[in-house]
């Protein structure tokens, strides 16, 4: 099966047609997928930030990244909650949309990275200034790209 | 030192915002900068992207208000004549202006919501339980001032490029309402139980008072977020009749009257 059939299979299940035929829904499962955004933003700053220097202290960031964790774990799974049936209700637009895949190489990246390296970096005691910088740094951009790719999605 | 740094991104942005909605000599012609259609070549899009015509200052209008038909009606008229002003106009027509306004008001949400929400959740005691609440706020107030500062002026001015609109939005009234309950459920809190901040701060659950304050922060945020999306929707517009007779009553609807 071709990647195009896939997604032609995807847009007639029935959460992508029950979402397509009501009027409420889409706003609403958006409304909730932007939440999400929030949510996921504020955690995702409130670690690289304090990686940056510019947040809380960096001797506490293991401590506060352990806390961190499992709220952004929660909050990426309403992401995926709310994604899959809104991708669902319109896969074929999102399969012609460059932003889509930018998003989806962006959410891949940043999600292996951010449970493998970053989290191993942010609980080092002791490690060069530069490192903790340049994981912050990875970790912004391609949580940027998603985001760029998910409002761009809705732009196309 | 600290609190200038911050205040440059904002300042930065209303001068990006300057530029974007500039006034120019050159012209488009208006259908051609309402739809968006790939255009030829891009320097083309370029010239749409800029070339909005506006003559008119932001806020000449504010003084040229006359009528006074009960507050809501004559606001109704007020922002209609806003909306009719070239500055309007440009930013509600404009290629990109508006969808990057726009973008930047959503991605500030990480910014402000995002952290006010990871405080919330402290003053709650629901996370973050040996992080003192005093450390937190002051290192987070700054970047959730910026992020308000943002925030309110993208808004504004995305209010401003579509007012009578917004104005008559049955979801923008309760977004407006609960950001007044929102300011002052900070102001209370911060006059309040936060200015003994240094005897619960290393409390993993902080008193009564500050779990209050952080529930309701919580709630509201997260209803202003979600109103604030659904303005974009017309299911209530004004426009759009017939509606429910409280619909109308609440955004100062007249249908086939002066209030549409």
């Amino acid at each position: 099966m071709s990647l195009l059939a896939l997604f032609h299979w995807f847009e007639q299940t029935a959460i992508g047609n029950t979402i397509r035929q009501s009027h409420w829904l889409f706003p609403v499962i958006e409304a909730v997928h932007l939440l999400g955004l929030g949510f996921v933003g504020g955690e995702v700053l409130l670690v690289d930030l304090g990686l940056l220097g510019l947040g809380m202290e960096r001797k506490s960031m293991a401590q506060l990244s352990r806390d961190v964790e499992p709220w952004l774990i929660g909050s990426l799974a309403l992401m995926f909650a709310t994604g899959i049936p809104l991708f669902l209700s319109e896969s074929i637009k999102c399969y012609y949309s460059f932003a889509f895949w930018i998003k989806m190489g962006a959410l891949f990246s940043v999600i292996l990275f951010t449970f493998t390296v970053q989290r191993r970096v942010t609980r080092m005691t002791s490690a060069r200034p530069w490192l903790f910088r340049f994981t912050a740094l990875v970790s912004l951009i391609l949580w940027s790209a998603v985001g760029w790719g998910g409002r761009w999605i809705g732009f196309s | 030192m600290r609190s200038r740094l911050l205040i440059s991104p904002a300042a930065l942005m209303l001068v990006f915002c300057y530029f974007v909605t500039a006034p120019s000599g050159a012209s488009v012609n208006s259908l051609g900068s309402q739809t968006h259609l790939a255009s030829e070549s891009p320097s083309s899009e370029w010239i749409a992207f800029l070339a909005s015509r506006k003559t008119v200052p932001l806020g000449t209008m504010l003084f040229e208000e006359g009528g006074n038909q009960g507050i809501g009606q004559s606001l109704v008229g007020f922002f209609g004549r806003m909306g009719d002003s070239p500055w309007s106009t440009g930013l509600h027509e404009s290629r990109y202006a508006y969808d990057f306004i726009e973008s930047i008001h959503v991605w500030t949400l990480c910014l402000f919501f995002g952290l006010a929400v990871m405080f919330d959740l402290r003053l709650l005691g629901w996370a973050m339980r040996d992080v003192p609440v005093a450390e937190l706020a002051r290192r987070l107030l700054p970047w959730t001032i910026a992020g308000f500062v943002i925030m309110a002026i993208s808004g504004s001015l995305l209010f401003y490029a579509i007012p009578l609109r917004s104005f008559q939005s049955i979801f923008f009234r309760i977004k407006m309402i609960m950001l007044l309950l929102a300011g002052l459920n900070v102001l209370i809190f911060h006059s309040g139980v936060y200015k003994q901040v240094e005897t619960w701060s290393l409390d993993a659950k902080p008193p009564r008072a500050a779990r209050v304050a952080g529930a309701f922060s919580l709630v509201l945020w997260i209803g202003i977020v979600l109103s604030g999306r659904m303005i974009a929707y017309n299911w209530f517009d004004c426009d759009r009749q017939p509606q429910p007779a409280i619909i109308n009553f609440l955004t100062n609807c007249v249908p086939n009257g002066s209030g549409n």
